[in-house]
């Protein structure tokens, strides 16, 4: 199967099952919802080293958040419902509680399951803090120099969200991989639910599971994607290719991100790639498959 | 079960009408007829809703009241959960005692409004009455119109937002002027959950924060719409 020329690998991004949360941050201009939404987000590209994956899903108008001002919805991804408690409650606390004007929302209001990150920073107040019930919410109202901080109790959380889809783009050069990433990035931006967590959306350290040499690294390099080993280990690349950049997709549920990656390598898809492929583990360790001719059936 | 259960005032009565059970919760189970066969007071007369209401629906925590109700009392009052929106003036006591839930009045109140309040939210789009929110132990009452003599006496944790001008006891101190995040949310959702008109200046606008009730001093707050932030008004002059 081929793309205006470019050769879609008969293979599969393995992914894995993942509780997700959506934080909405509202202030009182785009600058400070940012400014929260970026050291929320930060720090965040794999669960293996950050603890959780998160990034910036997309930013609110007034008539989409809770209390009509901007707000951003960003996306946290842990490897259980606990686990994302935690993260929850370290990074509201520290980059949202601390940034002037900001509030904070529950982004998945309908969701049963739910996490009491807000009830758990709610003690910051030094039992000053106060609540308040509106449309059956409970919310936070905790004194900080500024005013008040308000939050919302409880996050709902999507058990069965996924983590790990992925594709690479296999190019002649590191401008042409670069390109490619950045415009299936673009083309992933704004689809609801999927995130990027890695730097500007791409990955240019794609890894295997554990180490050849090292045995307590729980991911090295994947040397069989590395151009400069091609003819020194036991490379996936053919001759010509000299540069590979990977995505790294998580989403709410397996659609979405069948969605971006159907759009992210559809914009890949330009001249000087040579293939796209995906990363896996033979099947065996996650449960969510994303074969990649499936998805790009249709797309010529 | 219906979306509704909806009160419509159908007789004339001389009086005042006591309707003690008309709250959202008592209705989540009830039928048409086990609704309108519910208590009410006439002075000291016994008679049941369905004397001076046309009920219909049934099996539903929403419920609405219309009709002219300004002699109509205890509307609301020891509410559990449950929205209760009453379409016009109300009477006395409205909300007294409610535990929870949230209603809306698109007219004004008597006296006792959101008295004795343990949680909840009760919004005015009118005016209220005398000893409005009377020994409130929590939850918050909005009140778009003016707010009559006397509010939040004895009040605990309430919280008494007005938007139209109140006469904060001298039981009552100023301990700032700032936005509250919750207020603009909590009128954000008035307008967007019930259709209740909010003007964009009390949205965000500045409000002052009184603290009291003196007479059992916690953490009661009357939060006052500062519509120009003068500080020559009455309440400033005094502190």
């Amino acid at each position: 199967m081929k793309i205006r020329g470019v050769l879609i690998e008969d293979t599969f991004a393995e992914a894995f099952t993942m509780a997700a949360a959506r934080i909405v941050v509202t202030a009182v201009n785009d600058r400070w919802a940012r400014a929260a939404a970026v050291q929320l987000t930060g720090f965040a590209t794999s669960v293996i080293a950050c603890k959780c994956e998160a990034a910036i899903e997309r930013e609110l108008g007034p008539e989409e958040t809770p209390d009509a001002r901007p707000g951003i919805a960003m996306l946290v991804f842990a490897m259980n419902a606990d686990n994302l408690r935690k993260r929850l409650v370290e990074r509201i606390g520290q980059a949202v509680l601390t940034c002037p004007t900001t509030s904070c929302f529950d982004g998945l209001p309908d969701l049963a399951d739910r996490v009491p990150a807000g009830r758990a920073l709610r003690v910051f107040g030094d039992r000053f803090q106060t609540s308040t019930v509106i449309g059956g919410e409970r919310y936070w109202r905790v004194p900080v120099l500024e005013g008040e901080f308000l939050l919302q109790e409880s996050f709902g959380v999507q058990k069965k969200a996924v983590g790990g889809g992925n594709f690479l783009i296999l190019a002649e050069d590191a401008e042409s991989a670069l390109a490619a990433a950045e415009a299936a990035v673009a083309a992933i931006g704004g689809i609801r639910g999927v995130i990027l967590p890695f730097p500007g959306g791409v990955a240019r350290s794609g890894s295997k599971v554990g180490s050849r040499s090292y045995k307590s690294l729980v991911a090295s390099t994947n040397d069989a994607y590395c151009p400069t080993l091609r003819l020194t280990t036991d490379s996936a690349l053919t001759e010509g290719v000299n540069s590979v950049l990977e995505l790294v997709l998580d989403g709410l549920d397996a659609e979405s991100i069948r969605h971006a990656m159907r759009a992210g390598i559809e914009a890949a898809c330009r001249p000087g790639v040579r293939a796209i492929t995906a990363g896996n583990y033979g099947g065996k360790l996650g449960k969510v498959h994303f074969h990649l001719r499936q998805i790009m059936s249709g797309v010529s | 079960m219906s979306e509704f259960v909806t009160l419509s005032l159908r007789a004339t009565f001389e009086g005042q009408l006591d309707v003690e059970g008309v709250a959202a919760d008592r209705f989540a189970d009830r039928s048409e007829r086990e609704i309108a066969a519910l208590p009410a007071r006439l002075g000291a007369r016994t008679a049941r809703l369905g004397d001076f209401f046309d009920v219909r629906g049934e099996r539903s925590t929403r419920v609405r009241v219309d009709g002219a109700l300004a002699q109509v009392h205890g509307l609301g009052a020891g509410m559990a959960s449950g929205e209760l929106v009453i379409d016009g003036d109300a009477g006395r006591r409205v909300a007294a005692g409610m535990t929870g839930g949230e209603i809306v009045v698109f007219g004004s109140t008597g006296a006792e409004a959101a008295a004795r309040v343990r949680s909840g939210l009760v919004v005015v789009a009118g005016d209220v009455g005398r000893d409005a929110a009377r020994a409130m132990i929590a939850g918050t009452l909005v009140v778009c119109g003016r707010t009559g003599a006397e509010p939040g006496r004895a009040s605990t944790r309430g919280s008494i937002v007005s938007l139209g001008g109140i006469a904060v006891p001298v039981t009552y101190w100023l301990a700032c002027t700032y936005k509250p995040s919750h207020v603009r949310l909590t009128l954000k959702y008035l307008h967007r959950h019930y259709g209740l008109a909010i003007d964009e200046r009390v949205l965000d606008g500045r409000y002052r924060r009184y603290c009291g009730d003196a007479g059992s001093p916690d953490r009661g707050e009357i939060l006052e719409w500062a519509p120009a932030l003068s500080s020559n008004s009455a309440n400033d002059r005094r502190r």
